[in-house]
């Protein structure tokens, strides 16, 4: 996974995975616990802390510096969104630190490896895997297709066009590709291309790429991939049992925020 | 992502020709520049510090204070620490703690830092002006002059606050610009609020809108010292570094063009009030977090004028600056039975060390508090009317 490196250093540990944001001072105790919320009582010590952001006292820095005085400190620090207390922490106490990267790709027990100077934070034992999507736009209408009950991934699940990007290829080829196989289409324009996102299926970790594209004709011929096919109006989205993250990309893809 | 441009004489600072503490200051403000995505650094008129009392600096704090050991160069006041230095107290300190304490001021003094010990320096000390931009710490007198005064700082931590106040200069982002100060929620707040019901709101807010800036509208008559317990609770409890409130604040029209809306009704405040509120006779009453005002020094004076104070322990926190303004106030309060302090406060000084139960007004302690290895302490989080009924017989 690609986020945004923020305090050098490179480190290799188990995750600790605490989804809320924590306040430094007072919220780590000086023994190298967490002692509110949800992950109260978890020991942080030679760990990757993974929490969602930063907030309280702008003391906080020194909490982690005083870990670090006392051989007691996290290994390496993930945040979603990072604010500059707990950056000053990280680079001040020399623990490498990385933003911009999901909680929810991580599992109980998961052991990572992160390097604070470029961003990168993959997953040991996952396997990563480049994947396109395409919402297909056809005069205002979004397709929706419903995966066959005997794909390996989400079978029976509802999604948009999507497969593996094959080496050399670029997510639009991919997209261009998979919308010729999967519904026969081949006139689509690319309308916007996104930032990957990331998902976790148990033992695999899907980078997604998802794009809209534009077609003029409403004609859609499946092949043994998908069962179903919809055009739905964007706004009925949401009664619809989609694959993960599906629902909330479209909506970051228009310019929104999905609340 | 290098785009952070640095002068020629910032160069010189970066490559360490001025020496190791300004190259350590300005490779920091250098970092969260590009966190920030400034495009350069730009001049500051003054810094407020955190990081003092040796309770939260620790001797990790104490090593790289003594790195950054350097003249600031911009008038620079100072967070409060562990104890009131000239009066004693609040709380009983041992010897390591003390004299780790004043080796940290002592660092502070040598670099020509106020000896404010205020988290409120706006009131005396360092007052900022609307549109100055400046360099603070401290998180509920960052929030309290981008949003009461109109003055311009990110959440500066204590370390980026020093950087700030050596090299003179900032990152050029965030709170910095027009931009980073708009509202994207709107708060509707429908009851009229008092101080500690504002205090609720603060603690209410905080995990929701996380870091968004609100704009909170049906509070026209809110007053300094009410805006002043919400902008302590709301930044104890999140990282919002700003809030707009219609009718009263100056920076109003700055706001994003969606903004979602939150209505806060009267049963989320009783809630949160009554959710922080262990229902226990405390041993000690605590007000003043953040430090009071002349104007609360004296309602309180007012309260307790000519009656003798029974029960638990009322201790009032302030600056030095305001406790010597006020000095008929402080002599009918300590006349009554209870005593004020300056330099510290409830939070940052060692409150365990001789109580387990604390009564207060404040939203920010009473997040802190409780906490297990910072606080410890059970807290009654109620106004200071019903605070007071526990010492006026």
């Amino acid at each position: 996974m690609k986020g945004r490196g923020l305090s050098p250093g490179k480190a290799t540990s188990d995750v600790v995975v605490c989804n809320q944001l924590i306040s430094p001072l007072g919220e780590i105790s000086r023994d190298g616990f967490v002692t509110s919320g949800p992950c109260e009582n978890t020991n942080i010590t030679g760990k990757v802390l993974a929490f969602k952001g930063g907030r309280g006292s702008t003391v906080g820095s020194y909490t982690f510096l005083e870990l670090k005085t006392r051989n007691i400190a996290p290994t390496g620090l993930i945040n979603e969104a990072a604010e500059q207390m707990v950056v000053t922490g990280a680079i001040i106490s020399e623990i490498p630190m990385v933003d911009r990267v999901p909680l929810d790709v991580f599992l109980k027990g998961d052991r990572v490896s992160m390097n604070g100077s470029t961003g990168d934070v993959s997953i040991l034992n996952v396997k990563e895997r480049r994947v396109a999507t395409v919402y297909l736009m056809h005069d205002g209408n979004l397709l929706l297709l419903k995966r066959s009950r005997d794909m390996p991934s989400y079978p029976g699940q509802i999604g948009g066009i999507s497969g593996f990007i094959e080496e050399g290829e670029t997510p639009e080829q991919t997209g261009r590709r998979e919308m010729l196989e999967e519904c026969s289409t081949e006139d689509a324009k690319l309308r916007k291309i996104g930032k990957e996102i990331y998902v976790r299926n148990d033992g695999n970790l899907y980078g997604i790429t998802p794009m809209i594209m534009e077609t003029r004709t409403a004609k859609v011929k499946l092949n043994e991939e998908n069962s179903e096919f919809y055009w739905i109006k964007p706004g009925d989205l949401q009664s619809y049992k989609t694959v993960p993250k599906f629902q909330e990309t479209f909506l970051s893809l228009l310019g929104r925020t999905g609340t | 992502m290098r785009q952070l441009q640095l002068t020629k004489e910032e160069e010189k600072i970066f490559e360490g020709e001025m020496g190791d503490a300004p190259k350590l200051a300005i490779r920091l403000l250098y970092s969260l520049g590009e966190l920030g995505e400034a495009e350069r650094l730009i001049p500051i008129k003054s810094a407020h510090i955190s990081g003092v009392s040796y309770k939260n600096v620790g001797e990790g704090g104490i090593e790289f204070l003594k790195k950054m050991m350097h003249k600031v160069s911009v008038p620079t006041s100072l967070n409060p620490l562990g104890f009131d230095i000239e009066n004693g107290g609040p709380v009983d300190i041992d010897e390591t703690f003390h004299k780790k304490q004043m080796e940290i001021i002592g660092i502070y003094q040598k670099m020509g830092v106020m000896d404010s010990f205020t988290c409120t320096p706006y009131y005396f000390y360092n007052e900022p002006s609307f549109g100055d931009h400046i360099s603070w710490a401290e998180s509920s007198a960052i929030i309290y002059v981008n949003s009461l005064i109109g003055a311009r700082t990110n959440r500066e931590s204590g370390p980026s606050a020093l950087a700030s106040a050596i090299i003179g200069k900032t990152p050029d982002s965030g709170l910095h610009r027009d931009e980073g100060r708009k509202a994207t929620v709107v708060v509707n707040v429908a009851e009229k609020l008092d101080y500690t019901r504002f205090a609720a709101l603060g603690l209410f807010l905080g995990p929701k809108l996380n870091r968004n800036i609100p704009i909170i509208k049906g509070q026209k008559e809110a007053k300094g010292i009410e805006l002043k317990a919400l902008s302590a609770a709301l930044s104890a409890t999140s990282s919002i570094p700003m809030f707009h409130v219609d009718g009263i604040t100056k920076e109003t029209s700055l706001v994003s063009d969606s903004p979602e809306t939150i209505n806060v009704e009267k049963s989320d405040i009783d809630e949160t009030i009554s959710k922080n509120s262990a229902q226990e006779e405390p041993e000690l009453i605590a007000i003043g977090c953040p430090h009071l005002s002349s104007e609360e020094l004296d309602y309180i004076a007012r309260l307790v004028k000519g009656k003798k104070k029974v029960g638990p322990d009322l201790f009032l926190f302030t600056s030095r600056e305001v406790k010597a303004r006020s000095l008929e106030s402080v002599k009918t309060i300590e006349n009554f039975g209870g005593k004020v302090f300056s330099d510290t406060c409830m939070v940052v000084s060692p409150l365990s060390n001789n109580y387990s139960k604390t009564g207060t007004n404040s939203g920010k302690a009473t997040f802190y508090l409780p906490l297990k290895g910072y606080g410890n302490q059970k807290v009654a989080f109620m106004g200071i009317l019903d605070l007071l009924k526990w010492v006026i017989g």
